[in-house]
């Protein structure tokens, strides 16, 4: 039944809705000012920001649509994350965009993606779950693609697309087979399905369900397509991709496990613990070998996925709340300095070399570079401490011999992860510069940007009492 | 509140400098001023609440995370007041001796004011992760300020001092990560003699701790960062560097890991001694041999640190007070010979001990002072670092014999090579013509060493200036060592 509070509970989809067509058509009337639809489109990503912060504010809760789409504390975090990404690559893609003319299309599909990502994260049903993250990944194979002047882009965007469909088959086979021995799509029914011993149909199903998330977040074995699919894209794309369907699916994979197969813990703790290390020191052996920047973060974004799925792990035992808030905090610690640092490539280069000497040339950036850096490695105060802080946390409390190494493992990689972070770091404070220290113009917005997420991931230690408290009452865990 | 006004203000001015005009007399001054206010707080704080430093007091305590019990906690007992002191006052000193800096110098305030927030905040701190985080705070501005602003061989420098220190660091943070689940809480003052773990646990958790810690100092042999580090950074680095940060190493031995687990570093102990011991003796011995003043101020400087590991590793009150002492006076000490290693340097325009000679005629203050501050390096009565290497020795003696009889001929040995030091540098024949139109020390550089040297007296004089604030400090540690 359809009543006035389906449409409060749906306030930032509507929204969303809203902005991407009308940003569509501003654009096809008013082509050349690209100032004016940027910032409609930013706007639209601070309309979805503030109506799930005033849905939080105001405590709204409830299922509807027969439970299949919910509001919850844990659902509206993650649509402020997703929107608060949108908003830096919105402000990014307005200056890169500039050259080829097509930016109403661009942000459109940015827009598209979010309205995606925040029915994702609201998302009960399985069906619906698939439905919302292809929603999320259809627009994002075009985003990968759009840097029509580069040969990578064109390539990253058609290897992005193939190994996309095949995950999306074998997530949705795996959907379907679970569904099959269910009878029901419903989470609350699964979990009836998922207690007790697994049929092997059952069994089947999970592992597809799960494989299918591996791709999505890139988790290894299953990353392959993430280097070429992030070096190819626009800087913009690549900061958003890396993070906001990112940390939604991650998201909608907590509410799948925890609320549609709690009793099935044991098969999948362990199979998230064996994608925890592997990722792990998959992505940073990788990313130790890059010269080039934006692959270098690229492979970064496949160890942090490492990293969240470590806390995945840890969802046992008294544990469990403790994993949820990690989870929690290391997305919006993730966000902050990832996007920070793929911005800046917009700005500097994607050679290491091209940072060289940005101390003296442009003080500012290079120190914002440095948090990002840092943080990324994990060295306190800044954001990234605090996601590793949380998952060591809730892995030491959950009493399992298995979590206890992947916790080993994440400390051992952030210890690896030293160099190729620190090598950035060295390279802007250390060494002469090699450019002209002559400032391109423009790029007002994006440096803005920058300075703002500098700031987050500095200040991210008054952030962390609001993230636990909420995720207290996030209702899942 | 007002320790919190304290460990923050140098962030503030960090912010204020950066905001300023890219222009050296003012930037100096304003440098000046910023580092002016926290050693002034400091001595406010010594006198108006210096005698009743008992508990760690001007507390503040808010529960940060309730769910794991990580607070913002910070107080100031008498274990961490003086170095407390000695960093707001050391800090001045750098901002004073930062003559030799003359690049980027804005940045460079900024960046060590940054460190300072870490440092005050690491003596400060009352929770075991907050004591972390500040400890933490001081890695990336220490090792941007050798890498930026060293000399050649200063990334490499940079480079090791990060790895070394960094791997240090998250080994401790393992060892705290553990001492707080398995007790609950990561409050120290609720950790005091273990927090409620059996023997066995202590044991595992102390050893990590212990390990970092060490790393910090460093004690020998962990101390393949030491060298090319204080050689290669400009002097205004070195005195932050030699006074300051081996001793978040030591004061987190007598803060955190000796009272907060004395059953698990109990067997730790006589190898403790022991690594004072063979700092003292292998530091004389490799300064001995070093033909670069700056480096032979560096062992010298690494030599003496053994005696604050002696007299911790005593667990009395005679040793646990020389080695609280120690820490101010070594702070001292080694920061005015850093500071007079680099007047040598630039009016020579050398620093081989070899090529030096006869500086006491040209150079009557800085030489002068180089004397002073080599006798108290080598611990004559009058200066304050007898006061406290006598009475980690003795305190050390009562504990293990045989490495406090050895730490006492350590003594013997540094006189060797600082005597032999001041009669090749300052005395002797004038090796170089050139050396006949060296002028003496300048204003500024005055103004660095002076008040180093007036206070290396003052203390050896009356040492109960400090011992009398910080005894009550350690009668706690005692007290807590044998409630475990």
């Amino acid at each position: 039944m359809v009543t006035g509070l389906t449409f409060v509970a749906l306030l930032p989809e509507l929204v969303a809705v809203g902005f991407l067509i009308l940003v569509l058509m501003v654009g096809v009337f008013f082509e050349r000012s690209i100032g004016l639809v940027a910032g409609l489109a930013a706007l639209g990503a601070l309309a979805v920001f503030g109506s799930a912060a005033g849905l939080l504010a105001a405590g709204f809760s409830g299922e509807f649509f027969g439970g299949g789409f919910v509001v919850d504390n844990f659902a509206l975090y993650f649509k402020l994350i997703v929107a608060g990404s949108a908003f830096f690559a919105v402000l990014a893609a307005a200056r890169w965009s500039g050259g080829t003319g097509d930016a109403p299309e661009y942000l459109t599909l940015i827009l598209s993606v979010v309205l995606g990502s925040i029915l994702l994260v609201s998302m009960r049903d399985l069906f619906g779950i698939f439905l919302a993250i292809e929603l999320a990944t259809i627009p994002s194979y075009a985003m990968v693609a759009f840097d029509r002047k580069r040969r990578e882009s064109a390539e990253g965007g058609m290897k992005y697309l193939i190994t996309g469909v095949v995950a999306s088959s074998v997530l949705l086979y795996g959907i379907v087979l679970i569904y099959g021995v269910t009878g029901s799509a419903l989470l609350s029914d699964v979990s009836q399905t998922f207690s007790g011993s697994l049929t092997p149909v059952a069994l089947l199903g999970l592992v597809l369900l799960l494989s299918g998330f591996a791709f999505k977040v890139s988790a290894a074995p299953f990353h392959f397509w993430t280097p070429d699919a992030y070096q190819g894209a626009p800087t913009s794309a690549a900061a958003f991709l890396s993070v906001a369907p990112k940390a939604a699916t991650f998201a909608v994979l907590l509410r799948i496990l925890l609320e549609g197969m709690p009793e099935a813990r044991p098969t999948w703790t362990a199979v998230m613990a064996f994608l925890a290390i592997l990722t792990m020191f998959v992505g940073n052996l990788a990313a130790l070998r890059q010269r080039n920047v934006r692959r270098m973060l690229a492979y970064s974004s496949v160890a942090h996925s490492g990293y969240i799925l470590a806390a995945f792990a840890a969802l046992q035992g008294q544990a469990t709340g403790q994993a949820v808030e990690a989870v929690l905090i290391y997305s919006a610690a993730y966000a902050v300095m990832n996007i920070g640092a793929f911005l800046v490539i917009d700005l500097v280069g994607e050679d290491g070399k091209s940072f060289n000497g940005l101390f003296r040339t442009r003080p500012a950036l290079a120190a914002s570079m440095g948090v990002f850096m840092a943080s990324l490695v994990g060295i306190p105060p800044f954001s990234g401490f605090w996601g590793k802080a949380w998952i060591i946390f809730s892995g030491a409390q959950s009493g399992s011999v298995l979590v206890y190494v992947v916790v080993g493992a994440l400390v051992v990689n952030s210890v690896l992860s030293v160099p190729y972070y620190f090598g950035i770091i060295r390279n802007m404070f250390f060494e002469k510069p090699t450019l002209d220290a002559a400032e391109p113009p423009g790029g007002g917005a994006l440096k803005f940007s920058v300075y703002v997420l500098a700031l987050l991931t500095a200040l991210f230690f008054l952030l962390i009492v609001p993230i636990s408290a909420l995720a207290g009452g996030s209702g899942l865990g | 509140m007002i320790t919190t006004i304290t460990i923050f203000f140098p962030l503030l001015g960090a912010i204020l400098l950066l905001l300023l005009p890219e222009e050296e007399r003012p930037l100096r001054y304003a440098a000046l001023a910023v580092a002016a206010v926290p050693l002034l707080l400091t001595l406010y704080i010594y006198f108006a609440y210096g005698s009743g430093l008992e508990v760690p007091s001007l507390t503040q305590d808010f529960t940060w995370i309730g769910s794991l019990d990580i607070g913002y906690r910070v107080g100031l007992d008498g274990l961490g007041f003086g170095m407390f002191f000695l960093t707001a006052l050391l800090t001045l000193i750098a901002v004073v001796a930062s003559y030799d800096v003359r690049e980027n110098l804005k940045q460079y305030f900024a960046i060590l004011f940054i460190a300072e927030v870490g440092m005050l905040g690491v003596f400060a701190s009352e929770d075991l992760i907050l004591f972390y985080i500040f400890f933490e705070i001081t890695l990336i501005p220490m090792y941007l300020l050798v890498g930026i602003w060293g000399d050649e061989n200063r990334r490499q420098a940079a480079i090791k001092f990060f790895v070394y220190t960094f791997l240090g660091s998250t080994v401790m943070l393992a060892g705290f990560l553990a001492f707080g689940i398995l007790a609950g809480t990561y409050a120290m003052e609720s950790l005091t003699s273990g927090g409620g773990l059996g023997r066995t646990a202590q044991i595992a958790v102390a050893a990590p701790i212990l390990f970092g810690l060490l790393i910090k100092v460093p004690a020998v042999p962990l101390h393949g960062w030491l060298l090319d580090v204080y050689v290669s950074s400009p002097i205004s680095t070195n005195v932050v560097l030699s006074g300051i940060l081996p001793k978040l190493g030591t004061y987190g031995l007598i803060k955190v890991a000796i009272p907060l687990l004395p059953q698990g570093v109990q067997p730790f102990l006589p190898y403790l001694a022991a690594f004072g011991v063979i700092n003292i003796v292998y530091g004389a011995f490799v300064a001995f041999l070093q033909p670069d003043l700056k480096a032979l101020v560096a062992y010298s400087s690494i030599g003496t640190l053994g005696f604050i590991l002696l007299g911790a590793a005593s667990g009395n009150a005679v040793g646990l007070n020389g080695a609280v002492l120690q820490q101010v006076t070594h702070g001292l000490y080694s920061a005015l010979l850093f500071v007079l290693v680099g007047v040598i340097a630039t009016r020579t325009g050398t620093r081989k001990v070899r090529e030096l000679g006869g500086l006491a005629a040209r150079m009557p203050w800085a030489g002068g002072l180089l004397v002073l501050g080599a006798m108290a390096a080598m611990g004559l009565p009058g200066l304050a670092v007898f006061v406290s290497e006598f009475m980690s020795i003795m305190g050390g003696y009562d504990a293990f014999p045989v490495q406090g009889v050895l730490a006492a001929l350590g003594i013997v040995l540094s006189a060797m090579y600082l005597l032999y030091m001041l009669a090749r540098v300052v005395f002797g024949p004038v090796e170089r013509p050139a050396y006949e139109a060296v002028e003496d020390a300048g204003p500024m550089e005055m103004a660095a060493a002076v008040p180093l040297a007036v206070l290396l007296v003052l203390f050896g004089i009356f040492p109960a200036l400090l011992v009398s604030v910080q005894r009550p400090g350690v009668e706690a540690v005692i007290s807590a060592i044998g409630g475990g």
